[in-house]
């Protein structure tokens, strides 16, 4: 059936158009939006990934010509590997410290910085620079820190623990880096935080003060429960960047002393370019992928669950 | 309809841009990139001239990179390719220097096809991807090397580098330090023994000086001290492969050797004497080579390379020399006095992903490097250590590796490894970590020896 000029008039009036032509315009704005970011992605996130998964299950050395099929002897290695299972293990006594340490450190920054204090921006800028500079120099400059400047400071005071380094020590080191990492992260966390925070209604606030509520439990029992989403947000989030932490590993202790402090993402590194174990290397990548994924889903979950709830 | 026609444009130009970094980039050659300028004609490998002459190939332009591990000597080499440049007209050298990890931008060269014409290599790198390098048998230019440097770059009779530069590893002494406390002129000869080396420590030490350094790094206990043991002390090539084999197989066990337990009873020793004896790991090699070039320690472990961190904090006049370490009490033991010296590192060419152009253009930049006489007074005095380059009449200024010159002269030295194959490529960072370990008392020498073990039982059995 044809339609009459009026009939057609009046549905491309009110944005209906025939299903043919809807569709051409739905490909070309496609493929003005989407197409290019579809292109870059699978160019660059998929395609790498297929090959670094069929990599995998091959013996490559990251150079060779020839490549050799070896089935799941990687991964079965991998599995088995006591050096593999105690970077997992460290990685994860690293998250731990690092994830609760961060996010309450952040917590407070910005609940500090949303108190209406004097020079707050300053203080938010001041709190979030950590994370603008890069986890390489940060590494090299607290490495610094730990082998000198603090010796200094021990030998100064005779301050006996403090005259070595704390980075040739392994539980010390795993300190200094949990240090680090948490003092990177407070302030992007605070960031979060401070949206979150900023979202509680202030008549609700202003309710609680009327009645008396003391200001840690405005905090305990108003504040916190309201942002329970921006906290699932931010103890994910720290954890998956936990789980991937390789820059400030790399500069500050390099797995050291003695690979006490090789966390996972730096054993891939060292297996893959170091060992020349690319395929293998590739593996370990793909399990940490496998956790980071699983965390990653939480995360979604938790977070949805929040806002539900709140 | 307009704004349709503009995002189709849009879309095609997008489309465009993203499909053109999917070329194919055998097209071009890997060094072409980065001179945009070079004519086209360059940047393919006709197939007529793949047997050119080396003298015919630099006739048209080529493009060839050169990479180097050799951290600290980029003004050396970028000042010795611009020198080769003006020599050979027509042939331009890109240069890429290593970071941190020296093997993972060269995989990250090949993995983009852009696998450098030429790379400055260690051994067991070249060794593990011979299949893409050129042999260099036959070549003119391996004339002007000396055989006995030839062995490390020598695979299945088969050349495959140029070796760089003789390092020779042991103990470094100033000599001011050590002459004060011998009251009198110190001769490194007179260290035959464990037992001499100790006594020298005791009168160091008499005089308020440390009597050693270790620097508790892991490159420098794994894969200088912990591979002395597998070096001359347990015999020639052969044996040396064969002890590996065994451990490897777990028909040997590294505390039943007597060359290890020597070398690390000798370590043992020297750590009572550590100047970072309080934190041994602390260890910095710029900080331990200021400690022995002010005198605050009489010795140093660590190679003739030293020069490079030390050459600006001596004073004039002042004299430092190199010494073996002993693993014995045995005087007679001659492998307590010579010196290891090892062929580091080595110049090679690409094969699977240079065009013969670019090799050729390759091999003529090796053989600037190694016999050119201004590359070599450069290399002298930037490298201050011994060049194995028959033709080479340049004087060495640093007094490291005028030690070493003079122990390779003397015939008093030892090949490091023998076979470029005996360790593997991650014995440094891996057995480092257990020497590092072992050194600061966290661990016994027990331990220290199954865990080589256990790395050892991991790899693959070696060949000579």
């Amino acid at each position: 059936m044809r339609l009459s000029p009026s009939f057609y008039k009046y549905y491309k009036e009110r944005g209906i158009m025939h299903g043919r032509k809807r569709a051409i315009t739905n490909a070309l704005e496609f493929s003005l939006f989407g197409l290019p970011s579809f292109l870059i992605w699978f160019s660059v996130v998929i395609i790498p990934f297929i090959y670094g998964f069929w990599i995998t299950f091959t013996d490559w050395n990251g150079l060779a010509l020839h490549i050799n099929f070896i089935g799941l002897e990687n991964y079965r290695h991998i599995l088995t590997d006591s050096a593999f299972l105690g970077a997992f293990v460290k990685t994860v006594i690293y998250a731990l410290f690092t994830v609760i340490l961060s996010n309450l450190v952040g917590f407070i920054l910005a609940l500090v910085v949303t108190s209406g204090i004097k020079g707050q921006n300053l203080f938010r800028t001041g709190f979030f620079t950590p994370n603008i500079i890069g986890g390489i120099i940060l590494g090299y400059i607290w490495n610094f820190i730990f082998s000198f400047g603090l010796t200094k400071f021990g030998e100064f005071t005779g301050i006996s623990w403090m005259q070595t380094s704390w980075l040739t020590n392994p539980t010390r080191a795993l300190m200094a880096l949990i240090i680090v990492s948490a003092w990177q992260m407070s302030g992007y966390l605070m960031v979060i935080y401070i949206a979150g925070l900023t979202a509680v209604p202030s008549d609700l606030l202003e309710a609680a003060r009327v009645d008396g509520a003391t200001t840690w439990q405005t905090v305990t029992k108003i504040k916190i429960p309201m942002i329970r989403g921006t906290i699932a947000i931010c103890v994910f989030l720290s954890i998956s960047r936990c789980f991937m932490s390789f820059d400030t590993n790399l500069s500050l202790t390099a797995g050291g002393p003695y690979k006490s402090t090789e966390l996972i993402a730096y054993k891939i590194y060292q297996t893959a370019f170091t060992s020349m174990n690319f395929g293998e290397g590739q593996a370990q990548a793909i399990v940490l992928f496998v956790i980071v994924a699983i965390i990653s889903l939480l995360q979604v979950y938790f977070t949805r669950k929040g806002r539900v709830d709140a | 309809m307009k704004k349709r026609v503009i995002s189709l444009i849009m879309t095609g130009v997008m489309g465009a841009t993203l499909l053109t970094g999917c070329g194919n980039a055998s097209t071009s050659a890997p060094a072409a990139t980065t001179d945009e300028n070079a004519p086209a004609a360059t940047q393919e490998a006709p197939a007529a001239t793949e047997e050119a002459p080396a003298a015919e190939a630099a006739a048209t332009e080529v493009n060839i990179s050169f990479y180097t591990t050799e951290t600290g000597k980029d003004d050396m080499y970028q000042d010795l390719i611009s020198d080769f440049e003006s020599k050979n007209p027509g042939i331009t050298v890109e240069y890429i220097a290593a970071g941190d990890d020296q093997l993972q931008q060269w995989m990250a060269l090949y993995a983009s096809n852009e696998g450098p014409t030429v790379s400055l290599m260690d051994p067991i790198n070249i060794w593990e991807n011979q299949e893409r390098m050129r042999p260099l048998s036959g070549e003119a230019m391996l004339d002007n090397i000396t055989e006995s440097s030839l062995s490390t770059m020598t695979f299945n009779g088969t050349v495959y580098a140029v070796p760089m530069s003789a390092a020779g590893i042991g103990i470094l002494y100033n000599k001011a330090v050590c002459d004060a406390a011998v009251g009198g002129d110190f001769d490194p000869s007179s260290i035959k023994t464990r037992s001499d080396l100790k006594d020298l420590f005791d009168k160091i030490e008499a005089t308020g000086v440390a009597a050693t350094c270790i620097t508790g790094v892991n490159w420098s206990l794994g894969a200088h001290y912990l591979c002395q043991s597998y070096g001359e002390a347990i015999g020639d090539t052969k044996a040396r492969v064969d002890y590996v084999n065994s451990i490897i197989s777990g028909e040997t066990k590294e505390i039943d050797n007597d060359v290890f337990n020597g070398f690390m009873d000798t370590l043992d020793m020297m750590a009572q004497y550590n100047y970072n004896k309080n934190d041994p790991l602390v260890g910095d090699v710029n900080l331990d080579a200021m400690a022995l070039a002010e005198g605050k320690c009489g010795t140093w472990f660590m190679g003739d390379w030293a020069w490079t961190y030390m050459a600006e904090l001596v004073e004039p006049g002042a004299e430092f020399g190199l010494m073996p370490v002993p693993h014995s009490d045995d005087a007679n033991d001659v492998t307590n006095q010579y010196l290891p010296t090892s062929f580091a590192k080595g110049y090679c060419i690409d094969a699977s992903q240079n065009t013969e152009e670019q090799q050729l253009a390759g091999l003529k930049f090796i053989e600037y490097i190694s016999s050119d006489s201004y590359s070599q007074e450069v290399q002298a005095k930037r490298l201050g250590q011994a060049l194995p380059f028959k033709n080479c009449t340049a004087t060495i200024e640093s007094p490291l590796g005028n030690s070493t010159a003079g122990y390779i002269a003397d015939g008093r030295t030892v090949d490091f490894y023998g076979t470029p194959s005996l360790c593997p490529s991650d014995i440094w960072y891996e057995c480092g970590a257990y020497m590092c370990e072992y050194l600061t008392g966290a661990c016994d020498r027990k331990t220290l020896a199954d865990k080589i073990d256990a790395y050892w039982a991991n790899q693959e059995k070696r060949e000579y």
